[in-house]
């Protein structure tokens, strides 16, 4: 049900559906996640939606928005494997339940030509003002982040674990270079992303036949045949596990490990990943939280998450301190079971339930389609979801025990209150 | 069963009250591959002090209990609601809120079995003193995750400011203290008296065929036997209209400050068609002054003292009624100055048509994008739901303000009802 236009230089994804009061826009601009580049392209993604030349503040361009129904138009950043993506989406209402006719497709469209085509520049740079404001809030959205306990101790796990190699570089920059960074500095990258980055459009909602020609007329870039790499399997230089400890004046530890797995989403064992992962700690039913939290009473929160295109498995769980050897022995012996093969067909039947169940879901909600869509054309795996999900079903308990045998403990970041000591 | 139809947002909407009193509330949704289930009573964590079912006298029970039973109902004594939900194929969680408790699923296939058996494990309980006591410590591990959170802390801490009585000043989930006093027999008493029929709502919507679901809803309840119904008896709160704390300020391991002005609002409109009303006009007023297109979001920004995280929200639940102002900020001494300025100048604060026509179009394309997703329609759904009021009423009443409705909610801005809570980071 997806169609898709080679426009220039960009592909466009079409995705007609009648279920949404709304129409999507997603626009995905991939490079290559470098350390030289991941904090300038974050902070392009802050200054480019603050302002056009036709609305040269943030103030006009937010009431513009106000006008077209609260339209919205958002950015943000992200990595897939060794590719970081600049995403830019807008929705907006469908003009058939507005009282008047309000051509909102073509006024979003011509608003995200603006972006790139007319924003807002003086003499060769983005406006000064903005860049200082939009540096400060990046800043400050780093800092606010690193308050967040769950979400530092996971990064703090991908920087210890993920050191001098890809893995290791944030998808957000680093907080010491922004400073640096000039405006003018800022304009050049986005030109050279208009030039090089590899251009992905995606449309949903229920529009109207004339809509590639209305792109053809309000969106274009340069042609470009740029091909970059996205997801990867990690390799771990260690050969025993690194442990990090961490103490802050913290009430609840965060328990943080990453494992290699030697498998990421474009390889053959990708779809028994997924299942034994469902098995493990994916979801409430799976064996994590049913003795972790349900047995043993140690956690509130506990999951393993399969990160495909950096090809490796990650745990988090909030605990005491005192418990921490105690959870650490209680997920491994979980692991070595699953390896040894006891795994009841029940367990695995249920697994793969709750996989088609959230797969199956993802067509409900524009912004997954567009996730499982992009997942795909960027690694140019041909896949309907149905087929997709028809493999996970189709995965053996022998299948399942032969990736859980590759899975191994590489990293553990724990963060904990300052009264932890060695003998927890 | 009653059909309402909504052309404007081509909606259609089922009713039926059961002979037990629950109310049941349908909304297919064509081409949705997905059913979401959301079963609710009118209990949350401010209910603490109450008759109990056929008792006389009001009973108090510890802070955090409704949220504790939350945790407990999915406990069936042929095993686990989760575990059943999931060999059907379907993701089950729960929620509790100040006023209300939650139960839902949702779904991509077995919808009848998921709706009967969303039920059926809402509407009995099996406890074991064994099983209450293990709750403890997931329970407490939720505890100290929040007790960590700033945000969270924040949030919650210029509520608490504003209230000298009201057990909205009460967390969620209790304290590691009142949870440890929780027992099975106090936990049936609150289960008994509010998960009655005619104390709650189930709502559902997705892919469901409306004639086949309700028939079906309603044998399943008329094969289950209820005790007789009696209103329930609250508590009423005496709360003066006096704040609790001017100010206060909480240390964390952090590096980024955060403020929040709350104000207290005393005067609530009872009508629930004028609360409505209150409702959207307050947060049209707070979008005028407030939000990115406002002159005040500039000035700030640009004097530094605000950031994207910045946000003016207005509650309104049952008796309780408050504004919060803030967000992270370098300078939050500042910021709370400005805010409080603000409350304390409002008089000669002025906005015209233009700002409020523009913020109008920008509300009403927020209430059409709702009916997206089953989720948001079912959640919102029920929140009015509780305070009396039906969603699809929402754009008629805000095509219908005026003005002149936001003009009259000036004196609701009084400095002497307003506090400010702040992190600041250890030193």
């Amino acid at each position: 049900m997806e169609n898709i236009y080679q426009m220039s230089g960009y592909t466009l994804h079409l995705i007609p559906t009648k279920k949404f009061k709304t129409i999507t826009i997603s626009l995905r601009l991939q490079s290559p996640l470098l350390k030289e580049t991941t904090t300038i392209r974050t902070l392009l993604t802050f200054v480019l939606i603050a302002a056009t030349k036709k609305y040269p503040s943030t103030k006009q361009l937010a009431a513009y928005l106000d006008e077209n129904y609260g339209a919205s138009l958002s950015t943000h950043v992200s990595t897939k494997g060794k590719s970081q993506i600049i995403n830019i989406n807008t929705s907006f209402v469908n003009d058939k339940f507005l009282p008047t006719k309000e051509n909102l497709l073509e006024k979003q469209l011509q608003l995200l030509n603006d972006l790139f085509y007319d924003p807002y520049i003086i003499q060769d740079a983005f406006d000064e003002v903005i860049v200082q404001l939009k540096k400060k809030e990046l800043k400050e959205k780093l800092q606010a982040n690193k308050d967040d306990k769950f979400s530092y101790s996971l990064d703090k796990l991908f920087e210890y674990m993920g050191r001098d190699q890809v893995l290791g570089i944030p998808s957000t920059g680093y907080e010491n270079e922004i400073q640096d960074i000039t405006a003018s500095q800022l304009y050049q990258y986005l030109l050279k992303c208009i030039r090089e980055d590899v251009k992905h459009v995606y449309v949903v909602g229920d529009f109207q036949e004339n809509i590639v020609e209305i792109f053809q007329e309000n969106l274009q870039f340069p042609q470009n045949q740029q091909n970059y790499l996205s997801s990867y399997t990690f390799e771990s230089p260690r050969a025993e596990v690194l442990e990090v400890i961490e103490k802050q004046d913290i009430t609840q530890s965060k328990l943080n490990l990453g494992y290699t797995i030697d498998c990421d989403f474009t390889s053959k064992n990708h779809y028994a990943f997924t299942v034994f992962n469902a098995l493990f700690g994916g979801f409430s039913q799976s064996r994590l939280f049913q003795v972790v939290r349900e047995q043993n009473s140690l956690c509130y929160y506990i999951s393993s998450s399969y990160d495909a295109f950096n090809g490796v498995m990650l745990v988090n769980a909030g605990i005491e301190a005192q418990d921490y050897q105690k959870t650490l022995n209680l997920i491994e012996q979980q692991l070595s079971d699953l390896k040894n093969g006891h795994i009841q067909d029940e367990e695995i039947a249920i697994a793969k339930m709750m996989l088609k169940n959230a797969l199956k879901k993802t067509n409900d909600e524009a912004s997954s389609m567009i996730a499982l869509a992009y997942n795909r054309d960027i690694t140019g795996i041909h896949e309907t979801n149905e087929e997709y999900i028809e493999k996970l079903m189709n995965v053996t308990l022998e299948e399942i025990v032969q990736v859980a045998q590759n899975v191994k403990l590489d990293t553990i970041y724990f963060l904990t209150g300052k009264e932890f000591h060695e003998n927890y | 069963m009653k059909i309402i139809k909504y052309p404007n947002l081509q909606e259609t909407l089922y009713f039926e009250e059961m002979e037990n009193g629950l109310k049941v509330y349908l909304l297919p949704k064509e081409g949705f591959s997905k059913t979401y289930g959301l079963f609710t009573t009118r209990f949350g964590s401010v209910d603490t002090t109450f008759v109990p079912l056929h008792e006389q006298e009001m009973i108090k029970v510890p802070d955090g209990i409704a949220h504790f039973l939350e945790h407990k109902m999915f406990e069936m004594e042929d095993g686990d609601a989760s575990t059943k939900f999931a060999r059907l194929g379907a993701n089950t969680n729960a929620f509790t809120s100040s006023s209300r408790t939650a139960y839902l699923f949702s779904a991509t296939s077995h919808e009848k079995e998921c709706i009967e058996l969303l039920l059926d494990f809402v509407q009995d309980i099996y406890l074991t003193d064994e099983n209450i006591e293990k709750e403890k410590g997931i329970i407490n591990q939720e505890i100290g995750m929040y007790d960590d959170d700033p945000d969270w802390r924040c949030y919650f801490g210029s509520i608490q400011n504003l209230y000298q009585k009201h057990p909205v000043k009460i967390d969620i989930a209790g304290t590691v203290e009142t949870v440890s006093q929780i027992d099975k027999s106090t936990l049936e008493k609150c289960y008994h008296t509010f998960y009655h029929p005619s104390n709650m709502m189930l709502f559902v919507v997705g892919n469901i065929d409306s004639q086949e679901i309700m028939p079906f809803i309603r044998e399943n309840q008329n094969a289950k036997t209820f005790e007789k119904a009696n209103a329930i008896e609250r508590m009423k709160v005496e709360e003066p209209l006096a704040i609790d704390k001017k100010e206060d300020v909480l240390y964390m391991d952090v590096t980024m400050p955060k403020m929040i002005v709350s104000l207290k609002i005393n005067d609530i409109p009872i009508n629930p068609q004028e609360r409505l009303k209150r409702e959207l006009s307050m947060n049209l007023l707070l979008d005028i002054f407030f939000a990115k297109s406002s002159s005040l979001y500039e000035e700030w920004m640009k004097e530094e003292l605000i950031n994207d995280s910045f946000s003016a929200q207005f509650t309104q639940e049952r008796d309780y009624s408050f504004l919060q102002i803030g967000g992270d900020s370098l300078y939050p001494e500042k910021l709370k100055n400005k805010i409080q300025d603000f409350i304390s100048h409002f008089a000669e604060y002025d906005f015209n048509e233009k700002d409020f026509l523009r913020l109008k179009k920008k509300t009403m394309g927020i209430l059409i994008s709702v009916f997206n997703s089953p989720e948001s329609i079912a959640n919102i759904f029920s929140r009015y739901y509780f305070e009396g009021i039906m969603i699809f009423d929402l754009i008629d009443c805000l095509n219908e303000l005026t003005i002149e409705d936001l003009e009259q909610l000036r004196p609701l801005f009084d400095i002497q009802y307003a506090s400010s809570f702040m992190i600041l980071p250890q030193k």
